[in-house]
């Protein structure tokens, strides 16, 4: 926050029309709220049924136990997930994307590679509907995707040469250079920031450290410290 | 081993899939309709709508075939509705993948070996759903709170410039510890995403100077594509 008085020079065309999307936001919380619940009963009420209704309960020992190592390895994930992307998915993207699932290999770049194409800014509420759009539409493409390839069994796949299939597995690294590739046209030295960071982060010997909270507040602090800079 | 699949792939599972899997849709396309509702209200063109909506799609194609490819090597453990349900949509793939190995672990078996049973089956359906169920839980009970705060915030800054840089710099720090986290597996994982960072920067510089709309709406796609053939000449 310390720019705010730096940036005042700005045209100060802040959020156009921020106002007139209250609607829109009663809206999203309510319907947000109710598909998710539903998804989470559902999701309840399938293990219930196999265990209950099947007969088919292992007994709660390694149900507990299983969960808890689950929880210990992806609790805090579970937990600060929705916090770290909250800036960029806005209100309805987060909402569409954790019910969509696969968010940083589908939903975030989605999202981002949708408000780069108009031109709007991560963090407005123009860049929170392009968002949202973006998302969206990602998420019924995937869906369609999915199911006739899940009826087509593996047909789709064995369909496709070997040498293509191998390269699938590459496909991570791929999505994240191409992203990274977007940001860095549009912000060189916070890419050239990120990236050295990100690097230093996650070859650096103390094994608590290597963490991506660490690296976004570290990248954060260091571009923000760069930009006070270049304003004086 | 057959019979358990039997269980996996019955009607009443697929029952529950499909419920999920018609919410997750239900609910994509209300939002869609509600943004483009609110679209003018931000100072978008129904030309930016189309637009925006186009390039999500495009750039899900990527992502969404590789998602089926661990979807497709997990159906053989947890049948096909359960693998719909659970890695295609709402979890993420390689997240799934693991609470399946810890599941069956804690009931004492591995995924398609011997000892996978209908329980072994019904201790991963635990574990993959209460796990889900935890982080929607977060989403449905705090994004309220989060839209409250971030309101405050806005009220208090004069103007957005401070929060875009702040964001953008998140963000990017958020896909540099990805990309590098992945580029540092190897060397052929170093040249995909080298090979896809460079493909895209000229691309945008090229859409940009020539004014090429749809080349900004396949970027992603093609990046993905162009990463992963520089890969491919390393193999």
């Amino acid at each position: 926050m310390a720019l705010n008085d730096t940036s005042l020079s700005g045209k100060n065309k802040a959020a156009p029309g921020a106002e007139g999307l209250t609607d829109y936001y009663s809206r999203i919380h309510f319907w947000g709220r109710v598909t998710i619940w539903s998804v989470i009963i559902l999701s309840l009420l399938l293990p219930v049924y196999l265990s209950f209704v099947l007969g088919y309960h292992p007994g709660w020992g390694p149900i507990i136990a299983a969960y808890l190592a689950f929880a210990a390895l992806m609790g805090l994930a579970w937990a600060m997930e929705p916090v770290l992307y909250y800036p960029t998915l806005g209100v309805s993207g987060t909402y569409l994307a954790f019910l969509t699932g696969n968010i940083s290999n589908m939903c975030l770049p989605s999202a981002a590679a949708a408000q780069n194409s108009i031109g709007a800014e991560p963090g407005t509420k123009k860049g929170e509907i392009a968002a949202t759009l973006g998302i969206g539409a990602a998420s019924i493409m995937n869906v369609a995707i999915l199911i006739p390839i899940i009826f087509g069994g593996s047909y789709l796949l064995s369909v496709l040469p070997p040498g293509a299939q191998d390269m699938l597995q590459y496909i991570l690294p791929a999505i994240f250079g191409g992203i990274l590739g977007q940001f860095a046209i549009k912000k060189p030295v916070y890419a050239v920031v990120g990236i050295t960071v990100a690097l230093a982060v996650i070859m650096q010997p103390v094994g608590a450290w290597n963490n991506i909270f660490v690296s976004i507040l570290l990248t954060v602090i260091v571009c923000m410290l760069i930009e006070r800079r270049k304003k004086q | 081993m057959s019979e358990v699949m039997e269980i996996a792939n019955g009607g009443v599972i697929w029952l529950f899939a499909g419920m999920i899997i018609s919410i997750v849709v239900f609910q994509g396309l209300l939002f869609i309709r509600l943004a483009s509702k609110s679209s003018s209200a931000v100072g978008m063109t129904k030309g930016e709508v189309q637009s925006a909506l186009r390039t999500g799609a495009i750039s899900a194609i990527g992502p969404s075939l590789a998602i089926m490819v661990i979807a497709i090597s997990l159906i053989t453990f947890l049948g096909d509705p359960l693998t719909l349900m659970r890695i295609g949509i709402i979890g993420s793939a390689p997240i799934e993948a693991l609470g399946a190995s810890i599941g069956a672990d804690a009931y004492g078996a591995q995924l398609g070996a011997a000892g996978y049973t209908a329980e072994a089956l019904t201790t991963v359906v635990w574990t993959l759903c209460l796990g889900g169920a935890g982080g929607l839980f977060v989403v449905a009970v705090f994004t309220k709170s989060f839209g409250k705060l971030e309101k405050k915030a806005s009220s208090k800054s004069k103007d957005g410039k401070g929060v875009i840089l702040i964001t953008t710099a998140a963000l990017i720090g958020a896909f540099s510890f990805f990309a590098g986290g992945e580029a540092v597996k190897g060397y052929i994982h170093l040249f995909v995403a080298v090979g896809a960072g460079v493909s895209m920067i000229c691309m945008q510089k090229l859409a940009d100077k020539r004014n090429l709309v749809w080349l900004k709406e396949w970027s992603l796609g093609l990046a993905i594509l162009a990463g992963l053939f520089t890969g491919y000449l390393f193999t």
